[in-house]
């Protein structure tokens, strides 16, 4: 059932296993590592190593509760905690929220709608070099004691250059504008992939809602990022040439930091838990059998939600004696953007509701989703009121209302995500049992670790202090919030132990063990290299759910002797062109290095800046050079240019037709 | 075995050029990201404006408007040659007009750059002056390396002409670099009017 056959055939050859494998595989050992442009595995590479990086911010978590667990505790001390919050709050937001996000976007994508690659495969792969480089230099900068401490959100006039005399804010100006650089450029693949590369039959409103979601979060990244890169290399400005963005003394202002920084950074909330809200509706669906209730309106709510996110970020600066009206405008519009989110809570109630959920690990954590990011959501709209802000900002009731946000948004939904996809990626199960012991200990740890928190928050606990005297009367809730944090730790250990376990001797997943209604079902687990032997054609919305699924026609004549793939409109999905992707090539890791020596160079010097863009031209015009591809060094009469020169006559005659 | 359709694609074209291209969209989201850049260049100029008691400071001239402004004509006019260059070879397929276009577009280009370098020779503030000098110097060396860049790009298109790489049917890239070629110059004018009008009318 799984596996189409075509009944008609023009080419003998055509689905050709062996073929497609040499054509679409990867050359072997190091150096074809190096030059990898597969989606899947780059998307794996960008999970396994976000991944790690959620781990390690864990590990800084404990050792921040560790810290606060009593008074007047002295195991990190003042400057070590510092970077360590920091540390925390950087890897979280940059390096793994969104990163791994993308990576399951840039895996799951293709997939979904029936494509072999990702529309721009080698800007893909520099996509995850960028990141790598980034990563690695700020954990450099850690081990060498160097790190970033002024804060995730590094304000002026803190990390202004009097202040501040470390290399430690000059990393975080780099790290974060090559990270960013680095989303922006999957965010972009990520678009252009799901404009032009859908089956045919695919249209706008038949693609997945997990497609939905990441294609609003790649927008939003294409519009919130840059202000974050603009405001960052003011701040970088400020510290090496001494201009006067952000200093009251040359008529700058540090608020106009604040501004910037929000208007990325609310966005960036929504961002990082908009394909989470996605996950959560796929796992929903086939948990219960039944497409999502309302997808028309889960969709606007998606798109509402990414659109609204932009007009909310000064509830983050109610305290800083901005004028009372503007305030209320944006208090108001931070309770107008409850509105989608809770449309796609009742759609999800209504899902559920009508169906027989099937209570796997997945379905587990979406639930769990619905609890913690419900708790998160009412404490959200408590702070996005003027008067409950200025009560509790920079409390610890802060800490764990975005604590319920993120955890609730980002990572319980990322692991019913890896529940519900696990055996797709590995070809093997999790078991369920450990999955849900699992889900238990993490769903305790989270409202162990955070509720507390709520009130020490009223009690007045400030953020980012890293002790407390015994008088206040806070040791008791810290102490119990370091225990729920432990048992957060120890959920996610479980995990790791279920996931060793599956890879070893995991019981074989076959194509479709949960009865999936989308493309990714229909494909071998893990999929071949070539994604699908015939790319697919759709006519609904759950087509694997279609009675004549068995019949639906599929995409033959492609060559398979190079990398091709049908591209189709934007709107329809009618099939438009054969697309000819570029092969294994080292170019991207080359332009990675290019663009990473000016931006982390500038750490050891202004004159990295001209020579690293020197390199990155050479870089670029290397890889816009014409390759080894037919279309790209055929001679004109080619086979490629005359059925080029057949379809302008066509459009010419169509265009005279029309008028 | 289910007997299936198939839906045969042999014949669809490879070589396409516009928004049938993926590379235009990839090139689209560039131009977006960057006018996102250029937006928050204009607004952090009105922020610092709206809070200075003087703009530009007291004791600073108002921009001069006669060199920028002609400078300006000459990067309209760059684009004007860029599109000749374009429909040259992707509507007739003539590599010489391409070759002209291409090459008048490349002079243009560096025409303002040099003047862009005279013209702010001759200021009196830099970027370490105050608010003022660090947002204006900022805008201007932003954009420039941005005429920089398309004329070394366009270098490349002008260089692969030599290889007999651009045909009627393979113009996509021409197309491409012509579109970022027409955003750098379109964005100049809110830069411009920003620059050296707003003072002048709001000051």
């Amino acid at each position: 059932m799984a596996t189409l056959e075509p009944a008609v055939t023009p080419d003998a050859r055509a689905g050709d296993p062996e073929l497609l494998e040499r054509t679409w595989g990867s050359p072997p050992g190091l150096l074809g590592w190096l030059m990898e442009v597969n989606h899947r595995r780059i998307g794996r590479r960008y999970i396994a190593t976000g991944f790690a990086l959620f781990l390690l911010a864990g590990l800084e978590a404990l050792a921040i509760r560790m810290q606060l667990a009593v008074p007047e505790n002295d195991l990190l001390g003042p400057e070590v905690y510092r970077q360590f919050f920091t540390m925390h709050g950087a890897t979280m937001m940059f390096l793994f929220a969104v990163p791994i996000m993308l990576g399951i976007g840039i895996y799951l994508v293709p997939l979904q709608i029936g494509a072999r690659d990702m529309a721009l495969p080698r800007m893909n792969a520099l996509g995850y070099w960028v990141y790598l480089i980034g990563a690695v230099t700020l954990y450099t900068a850690f081990l060498l004691g160097v790190a970033p401490n002024s804060g995730w959100f590094n304000y002026p006039p803190l990390s202004r250059r009097e202040h501040e005399l470390t290399i430690g804010i000059d990393v975080w100006i780099s790290v974060v504008t090559i990270l960013e650089v680095a989303a922006l450029i999957g965010a972009v693949g990520l678009i252009v992939t799901i404009f032009k590369q859908r089956a045919p039959g695919m249209s706008l409103n038949r693609m997945p809602i997990f497609v939905w979601s990441i294609l609003v979060m790649s927008f939003m990244i294409v519009f919130a990022m840059p202000t974050l890169m603009t405001t960052s290399i003011f701040l970088g400005l400020d510290r090496r040439v001494g201009t006067h963005f952000f200093n009251p003394g040359g008529e700058g202002d540090p608020l106009l930091w604040q501004h910037m920084f929000w208007y990325f950074g609310h966005p960036e909330v929504y961002i990082m838990f908009l394909p989470g809200l996605g996950m959560v509706s796929m796992v929903i669906a086939t948990m219960t059998r039944r497409p999502v209730y309302g997808y028309t309106p889960v969709v606007l709510s998606l798109v509402a939600t990414g659109v609204l996110s932009f007009g909310l970020w000064v509830h983050h600066m109610y305290a800083t004696g901005l004028p009372r009206l503007g305030t209320s405008l944006f208090t108001a519009a931070s309770m107008l953007v409850t509105l989608p989110t809770a449309v796609q809570f009742f759609c999800w109630v209504a899902t559920l509701w009508g169906g027989r959920p099937r209570f796997t690990t997945a379905l587990h954590y979406a639930l769990g989703f619905l609890v913690i990011f419900l708790i998160g959501g009412i404490t959200g709209v408590q702070l996005g009121a003027v008067p409950f802000d200025l009560q509790v900002h920079d409390t610890f009731f802060v800490v764990a209302h975005f604590h319920y946000v993120l955890l609730g948004g980002v990572v319980f939904p990322l692991f019913a995500g890896i529940y519900f996809w696990w055996p797709k990626v590995t070809g093997r199960l999790l078991s369920e049992r450990l999955g849900k012991l699992g889900f238990w200990l993490m769903f305790a740890g989270v409202h162990l670790a955070f509720w507390p928190q709520h009130h020490l928050g009223f009690m007045g606990m400030p953020r980012r202090v890293y002790t407390y005297l015994p008088e206040m009367g806070w040791g008791p809730l810290n102490l119990l919030s370091t225990v729920g944090a432990f048992t957060l730790a120890a959920g996610v250990a479980v995990f790791l132990v279920n996931a060793a376990v599956s890879l070893r001797r995991g019981e074989p997943a076959g194509d479709d063990p949960w009865g999936g209604e989308t493309l990714e079902w229909s494909t071998p687990s893990p999929p071949p290299v070539y994604n699908y032997r015939w790319q697919p054609t759709v006519k609904s919305r759950t087509p694997l759910w279609d009675p004549d699924w068995g019949t639906q026609p599929v995409v033959t004549g492609l060559r398979e002797d190079q990398r091709e793939m049908l591209s189709t409109t934007l709107l329809d999905a009618r099939p438009d062109n054969r697309e000819i992707l570029p092969g294994p090539t080292l170019v991207p890791l080359v332009t990675a290095l290019a663009t990473a020596v000016p931006i982390v160079g500038v750490l050891f010097g202004l004159h990295w800046v001209p020579i690293g863009a020197a390199l990155f031209f050479v870089a670029i015009t290397a890889w816009n050079w014409p390759g080894a591809m037919p279309h790209r060094t055929e001679e004109p009469g080619g086979r490629e240019h005359r059925l080029a020169q057949r379809e302008r006559e066509r459009e010419e005659a169509e265009e005279e037709a029309g008028s | 075995m289910s007997r299936r359709l198939a839906l045969d694609v042999s014949e669809y074209p490879a070589l396409v050029s516009g928004p049938r291209g993926g590379l235009w969209w990839g090139m689209l989201g560039l131009i977006v990201i960057e006018v996102v850049v250029f937006g928050a260049l204009i607004a952090t100029y009105y922020y610092l404006k709206f809070l200075a008691p003087h703009w530009p400071p007291a004791g600073e001239p108002l921009p001069k408007l006669l060199l920028p402004t002609v400078n300006t004509g000459v990067l309209i006019g760059s684009s004007f040659a860029v599109y000749y260059a374009d429909t040259s070879i992707s509507e007739r397929g003539d590599v010489r007009g391409l070759r002209i276009g291409m090459g008048l577009s490349l002079l243009l280009g560096v025409v303002f750059l040099v003047l862009k370098v005279v013209e702010y020779s001759q200021v009196e503030y830099f970027w370490d002056s105050h608010a003022y000098g660090s947002i204006v110097w900022t805008m201007i060396v932003f954009h420039s390396s941005h005429v920089l860049s398309v004329v070394l790009k366009t270098g490349v298109v002008l260089a692969l002409s030599g290889h007999g790489h651009w045909s009627r049917e393979r113009a996509q890239g021409v197309k491409v670099n012509g579109i970022y070629w027409h955003f750098v110059v379109l964005i100049w004018l809110p830069l411009y009017i920003t620059i050296y009008w707003t003072p002048r009318i709001h000051g």
